[in-house]
């Protein structure tokens, strides 16, 4: 083969090699699907509610869900589709959910992303079904007597205790039939930490 | 033949050569387009490309029997007829089964055709011009097919693409019995030649990746129009058009040139299955690289294969027979593997689109209706890539929200497309072993070493 034969081969090979260069140092190699984070390694979540209480119970969601994954071994991804896809789902499933969400309190509260129990209350009454001049009397509460009388933590531990998950996840795609459950979940909740606190307090109280 | 008369009808036999070969992967873009018209399934679909291959590849050797047996003349003229009527026929085709019985028609109508104009514009030229001629106008049809007909399909309709085809055969037929040319029986007859029609089977096998391969990438996967696809695989035809003459330019010689265009359609294709982003300008170098190597082998090939091997049409017949055959290959080899990766796909698109969705600065309730409505359109549109923006435009948002909605859609698109890439790596990256391995069957072994020589020596004494 004369050297005239090896040109257009020679410069089809340098064509080929520089393209899969310049390709390769654009990121050829990188353009596929985001893999699933680890759901063990904390990320940060940021809420993207307005209000306090919603952001919370978002933020608690978002941290239950990776602590639920990490105990699982799965990724947050393919347990959130897991969940969504049918309704028969295995006690044990809703056992470690449950336990994520009670992880998540602890992390909340060590992180200190738990606000004061009397940082909630305004909205919590706005919502409440009580008459006004209970929610007057209530808000006329100094912050500190309201903050101890009342735990964050203590309040969601009872409320995700108490929550029906099974049914909480059926009702996913109904935001109302979803909130009443919230709601009766917390004040639920609220009722059994003001019995205790006051318990504690007061013993021997008749009716507790 | 009076030289005004051979200015008309040589052309017209040439693009009667283009449109036939053409024809192999002139439907791709309209595929979509006929599933939904004619409600058929995705493997019927496929049908109506491989039932042209397949038939051309089985029927070219037989026709270029009888066509080196009898008078050429009426039956090329008989066989562009028959492809004109059975592309009337697929253009007025109401059911899946009626396109596939036109197509297959339409093929056997082209297989006598295709090498009936080679003994036509061989009779009317002489034997070197009337082989290139023949060469260069199925090297562009080839290349052409996808972009002519993802513009008809666009502009007009998928029957667009047929009717074109029955003004340009009434005229090819007249144009065909006014040449002469006689039958004149062979003294010997030689035996196929191996290597080039090998070379070409493999060639064709993964050229069908970058013609048809590509196509679906930006049509199906990165949810480009037709229009805009036809657009980006023009590429291919303009560069095997300018692949010749800069060729014959460096004159390094046949052997050279397939070579070189081996590397070239390999790198392309490899370079189609690494793409940087979505962005169509990643795809036309690569497509550049592939058109090149396609107009320095096939022509090269096509020469190798026929030159100086009697009787020419059988030997027309081969090397026809051999590049639909590789068409099929290509299909049946690759097909499996991109719908299965397609498939597997749908998994970690699936994830990365719920992380994004958990992730995203919308109020959960607008969450769960966003995923709700997603995961409908995702089982809806199994084993394709789905269309998110319905599912978007549904929301109900604050200003505010719905910058942050639109923020999702395109990362979602984004992942989406990397997905679908992802899922096409594999059959790119098979085509472009393919066309490594055609390389591969061109290096002569000692025993056929001789033989290659000797018609390498003639070649680049002559020229071509």
């Amino acid at each position: 083969m004369n050297q005239r034969a090896l040109v257009l081969p020679a410069v089809s090979v340098a064509l080929v090699a520089g393209l899969l260069g310049v390709q390769t140092a654009n990121g050829g190699g990188d353009f596929v699907p985001a893999r699933a984070a680890d759901p063990c390694v904390p990320r940060v979540v940021t809420a993207a509610s307005t209000t306090s209480i919603e952001a919370l119970g978002e933020v608690l969601v978002l941290y239950g869900i990776d602590g639920a994954a990490c105990r699982i071994g799965v990724s947050r991804e393919q347990l959130v589709l897991t969940l969504g896809v049918g309704t028969d789902h295995t006690e044990a499933l809703y056992a470690e959910l449950r336990a994520g969400l009670l992880d998540a309190v602890e992390r909340m509260k060590r992180e200190n992303l738990l606000p004061p129990a009397s940082a909630l209350a305004d909205e919590a009454l706005a919502d409440a079904d009580l008459n006004r001049f209970l929610k007057a009397a209530i808000r006329a509460l100094p912050d500190r007597v309201v903050d101890a009388a009342l735990k964050t933590d203590d309040v969601l531990r009872r409320a995700i205790t108490d929550l029906d998950l099974r049914r909480l996840l059926d009702d996913l795609d109904q935001p109302n039939r979803l909130q009443q459950q919230i709601s009766a979940a917390v004040t639920q909740a609220v009722k059994d930490s003001l019995t205790d606190r006051l318990r504690s307090i007061v013993p021997d109280l008749p009716g507790l | 033949m009076p030289t005004l008369a051979r200015r008309a009808v040589v052309p017209l036999l040439a693009f009667t050569v283009g449109t036939v070969l053409a024809d192999s992967a002139i439907v791709t873009l309209a595929l979509p387009e006929i599933l939904r018209e004619l409600d058929g399934t995705v493997s019927e679909v496929a049908w109506v490309l491989i039932a042209y291959n397949l038939v051309l590849a089985i029927a070219a050797v037989p026709a270029a029997w009888v066509l080196s047996h009898r008078n050429p003349t009426p039956l090329a003229a008989i066989g562009i007829a028959v492809f004109a009527l059975a592309s009337a026929a697929c253009a007025l085709a109401s059911t899946m089964e009626v396109l596939i019985a036109a197509r297959s028609i339409q093929a056997l109508g082209g297989a006598f055709a295709l090498v009936g104009c080679l003994e036509l514009l061989v009779a009317a030229l002489d034997e070197r011009r009337g082989l290139a001629r023949w060469t260069a106008a199925g090297v562009i049809g080839t290349a052409a097919g996808p972009f002519a007909g993802g513009l008809l399909t666009e502009a007009i309709s998928w029957q667009s693409i047929f009717v074109v085809q029955v003004p340009i055969a009434v005229l090819a037929v007249p144009a065909a019995l006014t040449i002469r040319a006689p039958r004149a029986p062979s003294p010997t007859r030689e035996r196929p030649a191996g290597a080039p029609n090998i070379a070409l089977i493999l060639l064709s096998a993964a050229l069908t990746a970058a013609l048809f391969l590509v196509v679906l990438l930006l049509v199906e996967g990165w949810r480009r129009s037709p229009a805009t696809a036809a657009l980006a695989v023009s590429v291919v035809p303009v560069a095997a058009f300018v692949a010749p003459p800069l060729a014959r330019f460096v004159r390094g010689g046949p052997r050279s040139e397939t070579a070189a265009g081996c590397v070239l359609i390999a790198g392309g294709l490899a370079a189609l299955a690494w793409p940087p982003s979505a962005h169509l300008g990643w795809t036309i170098a690569p497509q550049a690289l592939i058109g090149l190597g396609l107009g320095l082998t096939v022509d090269s090939l096509t020469f190798a294969a026929m030159r100086d091997r009697f009787p020419r049409a059988l030997h027309g017949g081969w090397t026809i027979g051999a590049r639909h055959a590789g068409v099929v290959l290509g299909l049946v080899l690759l097909t499996p593997v991109f719908t299965a990766d397609l498939r597997d796909a749908e998994v970690p698109a699936t994830e990365a689109i719920t992380g994004l969705i958990l992730d995203a600065p919308l109020q959960p309730d607008d969450k769960i209706a966003l995923a709700s409505s997603l995961g409908e359109r995702l089982q809806a549109e199994r084993g394709r890539v789905p269309d998110l923006h319905p599912a978007f435009a549904e929301l109900r948002l604050s200003d505010a929200e719905r910058v942050a909605a639109d923020r999702l859609e395109a990362a979602l698109n984004n992942q989406l497309e990397r997905a679908a890439t992802r899922a096409f790596r594999d059959s790119f990256l098979i085509a472009a072993g393919l066309a490594l391995a055609a390389l591969l069957a061109l290096i002569p072994l000692p025993r056929r070493r001789r033989a290659l020589e000797m018609t390498s020596l003639v070649q680049d004494g002559g020229g071509r």
